[in-house]
Order: C-alpha cells, then sequence, then structure tokens
C-alpha cells in the first residue's frame, strides 16, 4: 500500500493541479479572470437563483383552452361535411364533448361515416400516424359523442408549451440579451428562472396576457338579445358579447375576426398625428392588408371592434376602405400601456392561458447575505475541523488529514466549475456538511493504525496494515452515503439537488483525498523520516 | 514536538459491555419510537410552504418594525378575505440592519371556474402587496423585498409524494446494497437502525413544531447516508472480528468490534458536530432547520449503530458456519 510508481505520483499531482487551476477563477476578480490566457479555464462557480437573486416561475399550460378551441374547430368542421352531403343532425358542445343527434336512422347511416373521416393521424409525420384525432362514442342509435383523443390532448399540449416558450422568450428577452431559462418542465409545465430579475410583477403581467388580438365586425341588436347573452349565456349563432374597456357596458360582435394578431406584421407605440394621445401603430402583412382592405371597403359607415383578451378597446367606424396596410389602434393608453401591448402584438399571442403554478423569487439582498453566511460558516467549521484534527492527530498525522481535506475542498470546487453545477444554499449546506464528514476515511485509518501500532506492529507495518484493512470500511461507508445523495439528485428538486451535487462530489473526492493524497504524503515521510515510534 | 497527539490519551483497549445494556436501549429505543409515532398522528409536523402550499412573502420596510406596525399588517387579512395572516420578524444577526417581517398567507381555496388553486395564490400575493404598499409606500421599492414563495395544492402535493418516495428510495436502494456486500441480518439490521433515526427524526419536528421543508426531507436522506456510514464501519469489524475469532460468542465479538471502532465514531461524530454548529450558528436563517435536523441526525444515528445495529445481528442471529471467503 505504500509504494507508489512515479507515473502514479505525476497522476496523483496532475489531478491535484488541474483541480486547483478549475478552482482558481473562482478566487480572482472579474478582471483577472479577463487576463487569463485563453487555454486557461476561466469558468465559475454558477450561483442558483436563492444565492444571486432572481425569479423562479413554474407555469402551466392551461389546456382547457386548446382543447376547447380544437372542438370548435371540429364542429365547425364536422357541420359543413354533413351539410354537404345534406345530412340533418344538431351539433352541440358540452362538457368538452361534442354531441351530435341524428334526425333518423337513414341520416345516421349515412352522417357516421362521414363524422369517422373527421378523425384523422394526430401527426402525419409521426411512425404509424401517432393515433386519431377524435374518439367517436355511439350513445344510442341517433346519438353519438364525440371527444378529443388522448393522443391528440398530449400533441396539443406539446405543441402549446413548444409555441408558449418561443412567444415569452419574444415577450420577456426581444432582444435576445437576458440570461434566463426557459424550458419545458414535465409533460404540462414551462420553467422559467430569471437571474437578478428586478421587477417580478412586470414579468408575470407579460406572463398573465394571452394578447389574443381580434378586429370583429359589430353586429347590430338590441338590449333583450343582448342581456340574455351576457346573462344567460345565449347567444345568437356565431356572435358573441364582450365588455368595453371604458365602461359602456357590453357589445355584441361577429365571433369571426376580420383579421388576428396574427395577421400583423410589427407594430410600435406612438402618439396620434392630431390630438397627440398615446397610441398603437401597426403594419398588416400582405394577407392581412387584404383581408382588412376589403372589409372596410364592404362596410363603410359601420363601426368595428378591436377586441384584445375579451374586452373591447376600442370600436371606431369605418370613415372609408383602409387599404394602406398600415393602422393604429387608440383605446385611452398610457405611454407605458401602449408600449407593452405593442411589445405583446410583436412577440405573438399566447396559444393558451399560462398559470403561475409556483413562484419563489429572492431579492439580491438575501442571496448575497445567505452567500457572506454560507461564506463565514464554513471558514469556521474549516478551522474548528481543522484545530481538532491538529488536537487528535498531531502536527504530522493531523496535518496530512488537513492538507486532504483543503484539496478535498479545492477539489470540490473545481469540479463543480468544471461540471458547470449550480451551486445553492442547500449546496453550500453539502458543502460544510463535507467538511465535517470528510476527515472520517482519515480517522477510520489513522484509528486503525494505532490500533496496528498497540497490537505491537512496527510503523511501516502498522501504516500499511492500516491502509490495507481501512479500504474497505471506508467504501462501504461511502458508497452508501452517495447512494442516498444520488437519490436525492434524481428524485429531488431545484436547490435540493444542488445539495445532492456538493455531497456527492464531495463523497467521491473525500476518498480520493484520504486514500491517496494523504497515503501519499505519509509514504513519502515514511521514506525519509524512518521514524522508530509513530507520533499518534 | 509532535506531542500534543490527544487521540494517544484516549482509554486503550476499552471493554465497554455494550451489548449488556440492549434491553435497556431496545425499551428506550421502542418508547421513542411509539412516542414519535403517536406524536406526528395527534400533532402532524408543521409543514412548511413546500408542502403545504400557500404564501410567504419577507420584506422590510424602512425602519424596524414595531409592535404596531406587526398589528396593523396582521389585521389586513381578514378584511381582504385572506383569513388570519401569520406574521413574525425574522432576526438579523446584524444589528445594523433593518429587521425584515415574514409574511405568510394560508393557501387559499380555488376561485370559482378554476380548476385548481394556483391563480387564488397569486391573487392573494398580489391583494396583501396592494394592501402593504398602501399602508407603508417604501415596501413598493423592488430592495425591500427580501422573497416571495408561492405554491398552490398541485405543486405541494408533488413535492410531498416526491420526498416520501425519495426516503422509501433511498432506504430500499441502501437494503439492497447491505445485502450484497454482507449478509442479509445485516441488511435488515442497517435499515432497522435507519428507519429508527428516520422515525425520531421525524418525532423531534413533530414534538418542537419547527418547520419542516425540503431542505428537512434532505437532511433526513443524508442522515440516513451518516446513520449507515457508521453501521457500516461497525457492521465491516463484526465480519471482520467474526473470521478472526471463530469459537467467540457472538455476543463477545459484537461488543469487541463496537469498542473497536469506538474512538473512530466518537471523532468522527465530533468533527462532524463541529461542521454542522458552525452551519447552525453562523449558516443563517435559510439553513437553520438543516443543520438543527443534522445535528440531531448525527446524534441518533452514532446511537442506533451502537444499539440498534449491532443487538439485531444478535437477534437474528449470523450464519459463521457457511463459507466464509
Amino acid at each position: 500500500m505504500l509504494h507508489f510508481s512515479r507515473w502514479k505520483i505525476t497522476l496523483i499531482l496532475g489531478a491535484i493541479m488541474l483541480g486547483l487551476l478549475f478552482a482558481l477563477p473562482n478566487v480572482l476578480s472579474e478582471k483577472a479572470r479577463e487576463a487569463l490566457p485563453g487555454f486557461l479555464p476561466s469558468q465559475t462557480l454558477n450561483l442558483g437563483l436563492d444565492l444571486q437573486g432572481g425569479a423562479h416561475l413554474l407555469l402551466e399550460v392551461d389546456l382547457k383552452d386548446g382543447v376547447e378551441k380544437t372542438l370548435k374547430s371540429e364542429l365547425a368542421g364536422m357541420r359543413a361535411a354533413l351539410r354537404e352531403d345534406r345530412v340533418s343532425a344538431t351539433l352541440r358542445i358540452r362538457d368538452e364533448a361534442i354531441f351530435v343527434t341524428y334526425k333518423n336512422a337513414a341520416d345516421a347511416e349515412k352522417g357516421v361515416p362521414i363524422m369517422r373521416k373527421q378523425s384523422v393521424a394526430v401527426d402525419a409525420n409521426a411512425l404509424g400516424g401517432g393515433g386519431k384525432t377524435l374518439v367517436i362514442e355511439k350513445l344510442s342509435d341517433l346519438r353519438y359523442k364525440v371527444t378529443v383523443s388522448k393522443a391528440n390532448i398530449e400533441y396539443l399540449s406539446n405543441r402549446t408549451i413548444e409555441q408558449s416558450i418561443q412567444v415569452l422568450r419574444k415577450r420577456i428577452d426581444p432582444s435576445g440579451t437576458t440570461e434566463m431559462t426557459l424550458a419545458k418542465e414535465g409533460a404540462e409545465r414551462i420553467l422559467l428562472q430569471v437571474p437578478g430579475a428586478k421587477n417580478v410583477d412586470e414579468l408575470k403581467s407579460v406572463i398573465d396576457k394571452t394578447a389574443k388580438l381580434g378586429f370583429h365586425q359589430v353586429a347590430v341588436t338590441d338590449d333583450v338579445v343582448l342581456r340574455l347573452c351576457v346573462e344567460d349565456d345565449q347567444c345568437p349563432l356565431g356572435k358573441v358579447a364582450y365588455p368595453q374597456k371604458n365602461g359602456g357596458g357590453y357589445m355584441m360582435v361577429f365571433d369571426r375576426e376580420i383579421v388576428t394578431g396574427a395577421d400583423l406584421k410589427s407594430s410600435s407605440e406612438g402618439l396620434h398625428p392630431q390630438n397627440n394621445y398615446p397610441i398603437v401603430n401597426f403594419v398588416y402583412n400582405a394577407r392581412g392588408a387584404r383581408k382588412f382592405c376589403d372589409f372596410t371597403s364592404k362596410h363603410v359607415g359601420e363601426p368595428f371592434a378591436v377586441v384584445l383578451d375579451g374586452e373591447i378597446i376600442t370600436a371606431p367606424n369605418i370613415n372609408g376602405a383602409i387599404c394602406g396596410g398600415r393602422g393604429f389602434i387608440e383605446g385611452s393608453f398610457t405611454m407605458e400601456s401602449a408600449k407593452e401591448l405593442s411589445l405583446l402584438l410583436n412577440a405573438g399571442a399566447l396559444p393558451a392561458k399560462l398559470n403561475i403554478a409556483e413562484e419563489r423569487t429572492v431579492g439580491p439582498e438575501l442571496g448575497a447575505d445567505s452567500i457572506n453566511a454560507g461564506k463565514v460558516a464554513s471558514m469556521l467549521g474549516l478551522v474548528g475541523v481543522a484545530i481538532f484534527m491538529w488536537l487528535s492527530y498531531g502536527l504530522r498525522f493531523g496535518t496530512f488529514a488537513n492538507i486532504a481535506l483543503a484539496t478535498n475542498i479545492v477539489l470540490i470546487a473545481g469540479a463543480l466549475s468544471l461540471l458547470g453545477a449550480t451551486l445553492t444554499l442547500p449546496g453550500i449546506a453539502g458543502i460544510i456538511l463535507t467538511i465535517g464528514m470528510a476527515v472520517d476515511a482519515n480517522v477510520l485509518i489513522f484509528e486503525r493504525i494505532r490500533e496496528e501500532t498497540q497490537n505491537g506492529r512496527g510503523p511501516i507495518n502498522a501504516i500499511d496494515t492500516g491502509y490495507r484493512l481501512s479500504l474497505a470500511p471506508i467504501l462501504d461507508a461511502n458508497i452508501t452515503t452517495l447512494i442516498a445523495a444520488l437519490t436525492l439528485y434524481f428524485v429531488g428538486s431545484g436547490p435540493i439537488r444542488g445539495f445532492a451535487v456538493t455531497l456527492s462530489i464531495g463523497i467521491v473526492m473525500s476518498v480520493f483525498t484520504a486514500v491517496v493524497v494523504a497515503r501519499l504524503m505519509t509514504a513519502t515521510w515514511l521514506r525519509h523520516a524512518r521514524p522508530k515510534k509513530l507520533p499518534i | 514536538m509532535f506531542d500534543i497527539s490527544l487521540v494517544r490519551h484516549l482509554p486503550k483497549d476499552t471493554k465497554i459491555p455494550f451489548l449488556k445494556v440492549r434491553l435497556v436501549a431496545m425499551v428506550l429505543s421502542v418508547l421513542a419510537i411509539i412516542a414519535s409515532i403517536f406524536l406526528f398522528t395527534t400533532k402532524n409536523l408543521n409543514y412548511g410552504l413546500d408542502f403545504k402550499g400557500g404564501t410567504v412573502w419577507e420584506f422590510h420596510l424602512d425602519e424596524s418594525p414595531t409592535d404596531a406596525d406587526l398589528g396593523a399588517i396582521r389585521d389586513l387579512g381578514p378584511g381582504l378575505g385572506l383569513g388570519e395572516l401569520a406574521i413574525q420578524t425574522i432576526g438579523q444577526s446584524d444589528k445594523d440592519k433593518v429587521q425584515a417581517i415574514r409574511l405568510s398567507v394560508s393557501k387559499q381555496p380555488a376561485l370559482e371556474g378554476d380548476e385548481n388553486d394556483d391563480k387564488a395564490q397569486q391573487v392573494a400575493l398580489k391583494s396583501i402587496q396592494n394592501a402593504v404598499v398602501e399602508l407603508y409606500p417604501e415596501v413598493a421599492k423592488t430592495e425591500n423585498t427580501l422573497s416571495v414563495q408561492v405554491l398552490g395544492t398541485k405543486v405541494s402535493g408533488e413535492l410531498k409524494k416526491k420526498g416520501i418516495e425519495a426516503v422509501i428510495a433511498a432506504l430500499l436502494m441502501v437494503l439492497i446494497y447491505i445485502w450484497f456486500r454482507f449478509e442479509w441480518q445485516f441488511g435488515l439490521g442497517a435499515v432497522a437502525a435507519l428507519t429508527h433515526d428516520v422515525i425520531l427524526t421525524i418525532g423531534v419536528f413533530s414534538f418542537t413544531a419547527l418547520e419542516f421543508n425540503l431542505s428537512i426531507v434532505a437532511a433526513i436522506l443524508t442522515i440516513v447516508g451518516y446513520s449507515l456510514n457508521d453501521t457500516v464501519v461497525v457492521y465491516d469489524r463484526i465480519r471482520e472480528n467474526l473470521r478472526k475469532f471463530k469459537k467467540k460468542p457472538l455476543e463477545q465479538v459484537l461488543d469487541m468490534s463496537i469498542n473497536d471502532t469506538l474512538s473512530r465514531t466518537i471523532l468522527t461524530s465530533l468533527t462532524t458536530m463541529l461542521a454542522l454548529l458552525a452551519l447552525y450558528i453562523w449558516g443563517g436563517p435559510g439553513l437553520n432547520g438543516f443543520a438543527f435536523a443534522m445535528i440531531w441526525g448525527v446524534f441518533v444515528g452514532t446511537y442506533s449503530s451502537i444499539f440498534v445495529a449491532a443487538p439485531i445481528l444478535l437477534l437474528l442471529g449470523v450464519n459463521r458456519k457457511g463459507p466464509q471467503k
């Protein structure tokens, strides 16, 4: 156990040097780091949001919206297909399903195959089609229930999440310069982490708005019909009522939009040319320009409603055909709200509503406090343990153990920097705990050496036996702790993972430093000093 | 000059008859376990936000809050329809610093028409923040907010489930490893000792009503690791001594092995305690609960590897005749 070949020594020292090199940038100032030559690592520890401050939001996609929308368009498609073949049936959406009732048996016989045809492969590109979009159940001879299939919901949810991520990225970080995490988490969630976020309220308001914009034709109606629609949810076919932003009650409009937010090319905030009120300017894309031009030329003198997220912002009259492909919305904006709306319009509408399922925000002050507390605690813990080891094992063996401990800390810092791991508050706890537990391997070995000395072995023999016999319990003990730490990593979440990471790395490094590095020191000392008696 | 080595003054070759008191230890352990389970079932745990859901907002005013301030903020709850608010000041170790306020809003029921209560929590946060800002305009400054945490039923329920799964998974994995490395009696003994530690830790959190959150689950898993570390070292020595002294009665072998490893057990407990004390005293409020759980865990973990893990081998018996490699 005490012989080290030359290449082994080189390897050990090389590993330590490498650890030092990777740990080094953490103690340098930013300026000094930049001055490092390119071949040297300059990556530092990533600080978790709980240490550097920032917002952590777990967003959940509200799929109910998407399912409803899908049902609506399926219903429209089905109704058109049935009508084309002159099948009489009534179709109604209730409880997230379409209920189809045929007039008589002949209609049902003709209609069912048409209905089935509407159910197509979810994803044409997927292997084996990936399942059908709709599930059709027979309730009675004339009644059928159509629901959206599981495969389709899954496909829908994936697509919705991907689109939401794209839209959010454009909204939060239009310039693409902010450092943030925006990723899918699990099946139906989006993880959004913005380090050092100054104003979480701003962030939340951007998430909160779907920014669904639509220009609708205003429907002529009377009070009775309007009240029935608003209060009893019984609107005339193809029409809906929306509240007006500035009071003024509800207004009935056609459900189908003339143009939507998707028909806009770009938008920006500006001032009204005449009265200087803030407005939102926009430019249509080619399709949108044509559609709006067609509509306005046919409906001169009538009003149209600008609806944003279920609210009528403004409902101006059409004074003449608008065909220039440009326009603006006015609706008692402030400069800020005009700016926000144009940003939202540029990023596009969210495909579904997003709910905040978890929020954890840490201010920079608390983060800095935590770092300082962690620094103090780990320094004092380190000093305490080091003094304890010196007192217990004397300057010679105590120093071996303490050098091993110091090497351990350096290697942990190096490994964390190299892996690009994130240091969290629990992670700091893991490091401090490692400081206390890392000397265990050395204690085991030293105690065994003492025992073997008492049993009458000479120094070299006792040390050799001590190292040899301690290896099994050290490995067993550390592998079991590692199992617990790894379990924590795979099952745990967020900052707790940071703890699992530092603890795991600490365990591995402590075995290396105690069993290999301290042994190398002991062996070197033995060869040179050739002691007759061990100082422990 | 290397003479300060204090370990040399430790009593050599101790022969403490640990197994003699095994009955006392067993009664003690069983009583403690029963008490823990009793506390857990009657008093339950003081679950933190992670497992309970709701809102916790930590902020400070420009001055340290007076009792009148705290009362005024506490009184906001019922008016906003948020129920009772829990409010406390967070002690700052730094005397120059303004004391912060930790305000907890219990989990709110789902809003009408919503499938889950996520949105209701956000609404509650917004309304309490607005109300506090109205009383103390300085709170609107972002730097006056230390932290905000909001969780609904869904996420907190998942975290709870995951936490329980983690502890059970860790115990199972460890059982398998010990079984693989030793004989089955050892595996069972180790898991008995660990279960003992886990139950007593939950018991102490139920008794003290300290907040039980995610980091305590991490502490429990680490206690499992630490206690196991201790147990394995003793077991390893038992295995070695069983081979060395084939004729000695099992009880003597167990006692001898515990005594052989005793100095190591004590020293390692002490160094770990030292580090944990530093963490407890200086590590800041965020790590207080974790450090407390670990200190307790080191204590019961050390106890259990001597007084639970070893005596169980005596109870189960060890196969000493089979092929010993």
